[in-house]
């Protein structure tokens, strides 16, 4: 099977995985009963034409499979709608706004966690059972096991707030400085971790013998060779690498003032406002998708044994 | 098969057991942890819950070991109480965790074929969604009114059970291509009598593997949640709510002391499950470091934490 066609099957199941998704959530939150425009604690309820106004956007009096159907199609062409809660503000605002701000963040955040988890991972891997190997190895398990917001807690509090060593914000790269440093440590230990384990076994292969008989230098082996073919079971831990990613920005956000999505997530929680928590669960899951084809189009790349496997 | 009875068998996987240190050092600092949060509530004369506006914010000493907190309660009992509620959260979510994902994984692999392509395909899509947007999302679902203990245990177990269910149904897999069962198929026994004689009775191991995997994202889990907000409601101690209490009132103190219990913990419970890995296969016992077949099942490395 051509590449071409390995990425066209896993685009085609995407589809029903998303719908499964939205599905799901949609059921839930219709399920939970009551009626969406119930006003929680604290927030003023909607005037009655209003309340219509939006009934009939999101067609909330017709049977379920109509309402749902209405929602796929306003997900199709982009269209997710006005909130329930916040009048002045759609669904479509928070994407446009917080996602970028959000995506910047992460990516940002991965693009010093992986190579120097990398580096770390390997550093260790050549030196295997040495005191430096243990060394790197407990960095890497404490980075993965320490709460994020204990790191955020504590880089906010005082480099921030007591020290004004940074700004707070987003708007200048010295406000982004810490944000990004704080997201990406417990990526870094994870993949440093994994980088050790596929570095160690690879090193015992016969190739890489043969390569050090040859009289290849030890950095030439390890650069070509062995990082080369750890990179496949690092790119599959891309998914839980990326859960890390937003798991740890709800919390880098909060402390560090981020304009992201996640804050938007969270007050659209405690106020029950469906069509903003559907509409961003909906585009946090296609980005999670996207971000998976890629790394097993990369994988299927390097190890084309991967596209008979895995599509 | 073995010649030696189920006793000696016994007997011989808690020796294997015993001389494994990862095992012995994580089951130790699980029962430690475990103990401090059991016993702690119950012979400390601070009751956990109580406001003593004399002693407020008071640094450790004598009377009060970790010092008291902005409402004087004492932290030393507060953080075992905390502890107990956060672990209770975490075994009744674990109970949950194994019924869903030993029936899912189970299905998937002795229906195998299509079915368990399918079935895999979707756990892949599942396990590849985040875990905390997707928790929040069905604790505003069931937690109408107000959050509480029950619907935290839900929205971390419907989350967290992909690992055991993937786990559950690798095992399978491999037991199928075993002599034994493949013997016992020759012999003329059934689909049913292998599966429930030979199969699923063998798969045992793996769902206490699973399980102990699963307990470190199942405690961050809780904590994620009530830092944001979201978990049980205010005077119910867990270290999630105490290390928030810690964020709100200013306090690096309360906010590490929780976080050190969780690392712990986690640490803990990661080393137990390989240990366990490893002493619960016969064919490892006595094997120094040992592979790890079970972790590599997973396939997903490394899944504890996130």
């Amino acid at each position: 099977m051509s590449l071409a066609a390995f990425v066209l099957r896993r685009l085609l199941w995407a589809i029903p995985l998303l719908l499964l998704v939205m599905l799901l959530t949609f059921v839930l939150m219709r399920g939970a009963g009551g009626t969406p425009f119930e006003p929680p604690e604290g927030v003023p309820g909607l005037p009655a034409p209003e309340q219509r106004e939006l009934a009939d956007f999101y067609n909330l009096d017709e049977p379920w499979f109509v309402e749902f159907g209405t929602y796929v199609r306003n997900v199709a062409t982009l269209q997710f709608g006005p909130s329930l809660v916040n009048r002045s503000r759609s669904v479509d605002d928070a994407v446009v706004q917080g996602f970028p701000v959000t995506g910047e963040l992460i990516l940002l955040a991965a693009a010093w966690a992986i190579p120097a988890g990398i580096l770390l991972g390997l550093f260790a891997a050549v030196r295997r059972s040495s005191a430096l190997d243990h060394l790197a190895t407990s960095t890497a398990s404490i980075l993965l096991v320490v709460p994020v917001f204990f790191v955020t807690y504590v880089l906010s509090r005082y480099l921030v707030y007591e020290w004004d060593v940074f700004p707070l914000g987003w708007d200048t790269w010295q406000g982004k400085v810490l944000p990004v440093f704080a997201l990406g440590l417990a990526p870094a230990g994870y993949v440093a971790r994994l980088t050790r384990a596929a570095a160690v076994e690879t090193l015992q292969a016969d190739y890489v013998r043969t390569a050090r008989a040859k009289g290849l230098r030890r950095s030439r082996v390890v650069g070509l060779h062995v990082l080369r073919n750890s990179a496949v079971p690092i790119l599959s831990a891309a998914p839980p690498m990326l859960a890390l990613l937003v798991t740890g920005a709800f919390f880098v956000e909060s402390a560090f003032a981020v304009p992201g999505v996640s804050a938007e997530f969270v007050q659209a929680a405690r106020a029950k406002d469906y069509p903003m928590i559907l509409g961003l669960t909906v585009v946090l899951t296609v980005l999670v998708l996207v971000v998976n084809l890629i790394a097993d189009v990369l994988m299927a790349t390097l190890d084309p044994r991967l596209q008979e496997e895995r599509a | 098969m073995s010649v030696a009875g189920p006793t000696s068998g016994r007997r011989r996987m808690i020796g294997a057991f015993f001389r494994n240190p990862t095992a012995c050092l994580g089951a130790a600092v699980v029962l430690l942890v475990l103990a401090y949060c059991v016993v702690v509530p119950l012979v400390s004369p601070y009751d956990p819950e109580d406001a003593d506006f004399s002693a407020v914010r008071e640094p450790p000493s004598a009377e009060h070991w970790l010092g008291t907190d902005q409402f004087g309660r004492d932290i030393f009992t507060r953080l075992a109480a905390g502890g107990l509620v956060t672990l209770t959260i975490a075994g009744a979510a674990l109970a949950v965790i194994l019924v869903i994902g030993v029936a899912y994984g189970a299905t998937s692999g002795l229906l195998g074929g299509r079915v368990d392509t399918v079935m895999m395909r979707l756990l892949d899509g599942l396990l590849a969604i985040p875990r905390l947007p997707v928790s929040i999302v069905i604790l505003v679902v069931v937690g109408l009114q107000a959050q509480n203990v029950q619907t935290v245990v839900l929205a971390l177990s419907i989350v967290n059970w992909m690992i055991t269910a993937r786990l559950v149904r690798g095992e399978i897999v491999f037991l199928k291509r075993q002599d034994y069962v493949r013997a016992a198929q020759a012999l003329g026994a059934g689909r049913r009598a292998v599966a429930r004689r030979h199969v699923v009775p063998n798969a045992f191991g793996i769902v206490l593997v699973a399980l102990f995997l699963e307990l470190p994202a199942v405690i961050l889990g809780e904590a994620f949640l009530s830092v944001l907000g979201l978990g049980p409601e205010a005077p119910t101690p867990t270290w999630g709510n105490i290390a928030l209490e810690g964020i709100t009132f200013g306090r690096l103190w309360l906010v590490f002391l929780p976080s050190l219990a969780i690392a712990i913990f986690a640490v803990g419970a990661n080393l137990l499950a390989d240990g366990l890995g490893d002493t619960l296969d016969p064919r490892r016992w006595g094997a120094a470091r040992v592979g790890r077949r079970w972790r590599k099942l997973a396939e997903q490395p490394a899944p504890e934490i996130v």
